[in-house]
C-alpha cells in the first residue's frame, strides 16, 4: 500500500485542476497500470457527483464550492441583525418589561389648591 | 415671660377629610372623617383598595399670615401584576408633597396622580385644615364614616406625648409592692421612687421617660409609627447610667423589667387623663 500513497495524494489536487501537466501525465501513466488507484479516483469522482446532485445540480461540471461571503455583505448583515434585535428588545420591554411603565411623576400624588 | 408681650393662644387644628369619586359629571362621597388635636397634631391617612394602598402623614406649619403649609409624606403601593407563581407584585413609592393654602380652604389630594384630561372618572381626597382656640381641650380625637365598603379609609391623629402615666410595681419572689402611679414628663430629669416589698425593706429607684431612637425602617420613621412609644429608664439613685430601659406604647399593657438580683419591675405606660 505504501507505494500508492503518493499517487492517492495526487488524485484530489488533480481533480481540482491544481497539478502541473507533467504531474498529471505521470498520474495518468500510473493509473493505467494500477487498478487500486484508478478505483480510488473513480470513488472520488462518484462522491463529488453525489454531492453536486444533493446540491441540486446533477449536471455540474465542477465540484460545487461554498460561496465566498464578502466582508461588506457580512457587515451589512450584522448591522441589520443588531438593529432588528435592539428594536425587538425595545418593543418587548415596552410590552412586558419592568414594572411601572409611564411617567413616575404622573403616578404620584398631587396636592391641588383651587 | 415678658410683661406686655402678646401671649399666644393655644389652638387646636382640625383636618376635615372627604374621599370623593367623580364619574360622568356626578360627584359621590365615598368616605368622610375628621381629626383634630393640639397644634402639633399630624394626620395619618391610609386609603386602601384591592389594587392600591396610599399611606400619608400630613403635618401643618402655620404661616405668618392667614395661610398654612400642608406637608404630606406619602408611601404608596400599587398592584403591578402577579408573579409566575401567582403571588401579587407590588410597586412601592415614597415621596413628599407640600402646598400652601389659606386656613379653611379645601385642598385636593389626588392619591394616584392628577387625572388625565379625558379620564372617565377620578378619585381625590379633599382636605381642609381649620384652626380654633383650644379652650382647654387637649386630647386628639378622630371620626370616620365610610359610605362605600370597596374603599378602606383610616384616619389617625398623631401626637407625640409630652407626659405619660407610669404605674410601677416591684415584684420580689411571691411578694409585690403596692402599685405606685407617677405622672412623668418625657425628657425631664429622673425622679426618685421608693417601692416597699413586704417587710423585706424598700428599694429606691430613679425613673425617667425618654423618647425612643428613631425607627430604622423609612416607612415607620416617615409615618411616625412610633409616635406613642416612650422609653422608661430605670436606674439606681446617684448613678447617671440607667440600669434598665423599657420601651413601649402608651397602651396600658403591663411589661416586666427584670432588675439585678431577684427583683422584677412591672411597668404600665398609659396616656394621662385630660386636664
Amino acid at each position: 500500500m505504501d507505494g500508492h500513497d503518493h499517487w492517492l495524494r495526487e488524485i484530489e489536487p488533480e481533480l481540482d485542476g491544481e497539478l502541473s501537466l507533467a504531474a498529471r501525465a505521470a498520474l495518468a501513466r500510473h493509473l493505467v497500470s494500477c487498478a487500486h488507484c484508478a478505483g480510488a479516483r473513480a470513488s472520488h469522482l462518484e462522491v463529488r457527483a453525489a454531492l453536486a446532485s444533493a446540491a441540486g445540480d446533477r449536471h455540474a461540471r465542477t465540484f460545487p464550492q461554498a460561496p465566498a461571503v464578502r466582508t461588506r455583505t457580512l457587515a451589512v448583515l450584522a448591522t441589520v441583525v443588531l438593529l432588528a434585535g435592539a428594536g425587538l428588545g425595545w418593543a418587548l420591554h415596552a410590552r412586558w418589561g419592568g414594572p411601572g411603565g409611564g411617567d413616575l411623576e404622573a403616578s404620584r400624588a398631587a396636592i391641588v389648591v383651587r | 415671660m415678658l410683661l406686655g408681650a402678646p401671649q399666644e393662644t393655644p389652638s387646636r387644628v382640625t383636618y376635615a377629610i372627604e374621599v370623593v369619586r367623580a364619574a360622568a359629571g356626578s360627584r359621590r362621597s365615598l368616605a368622610a372623617g375628621r381629626v383634630s388635636g393640639p397644634q402639633e397634631t399630624a394626620l395619618r391617612l391610609a386609603l386602601r383598595s384591592d389594587s392600591a394602598e396610599v399611606e400619608a402623614l400630613f403635618t401643618v406649619e402655620p404661616g405668618l399670615d392667614t395661610t398654612v403649609t400642608l406637608a404630606g409624606r406619602f408611601f404608596t403601593r400599587r398592584l403591578f401584576g402577579r408573579s409566575r407563581r401567582g403571588l401579587p407584585l407590588w410597586e412601592q413609592d415614597d415621596y413628599q408633597r407640600t402646598a400652601t393654602i389659606p386656613w379653611g380652604r379645601v385642598a385636593r389630594v389626588y392619591p394616584f396622580g392628577p387625572p388625565r384630561r379625558q379620564a372617565a372618572d377620578s378619585l381625590w381626597i379633599e382636605i381642609a385644615v381649620m384652626r380654633e382656640p383650644a379652650g382647654g381641650e387637649t386630647r386628639p380625637d378622630e371620626a370616620v364614616t365610610l359610605a362605600d365598603s370597596v374603599l378602606e379609609l383610616r384616619l389617625e391623629a398623631v401626637t407625640r406625648p409630652r407626659r405619660a402615666v407610669v404605674v410601677l410595681t416591684l415584684v420580689r419572689g411571691d411578694s409585690a409592692s403596692a402599685p405606685r402611679t407617677l405622672d412623668l414628663v418625657v425628657e425631664a430629669p429622673a425622679r426618685a421612687v421608693e417601692l416597699a416589698v413586704g417587710a423585706q425593706g424598700a428599694r429606691r429607684l430613679e425613673v425617667g421617660l425618654a423618647r425612643p431612637e428613631p425607627p430604622r425602617a423609612a416607612r415607620e420613621r416617615a409615618l411616625a409609627l412610633d409616635a406613642d412609644v416612650v422609653c422608661l429608664r430605670v436606674g439606681e439613685p446617684g448613678t447617671a447610667r440607667p440600669l434598665r430601659v423599657l420601651c413601649g406604647r402608651l397602651n396600658n399593657v403591663a411589661r416586666k423589667l427584670p432588675l439585678d438580683g431577684t427583683d422584677t419591675l412591672v411597668a404600665t405606660l398609659a396616656r394621662p387623663g385630660p386636664r
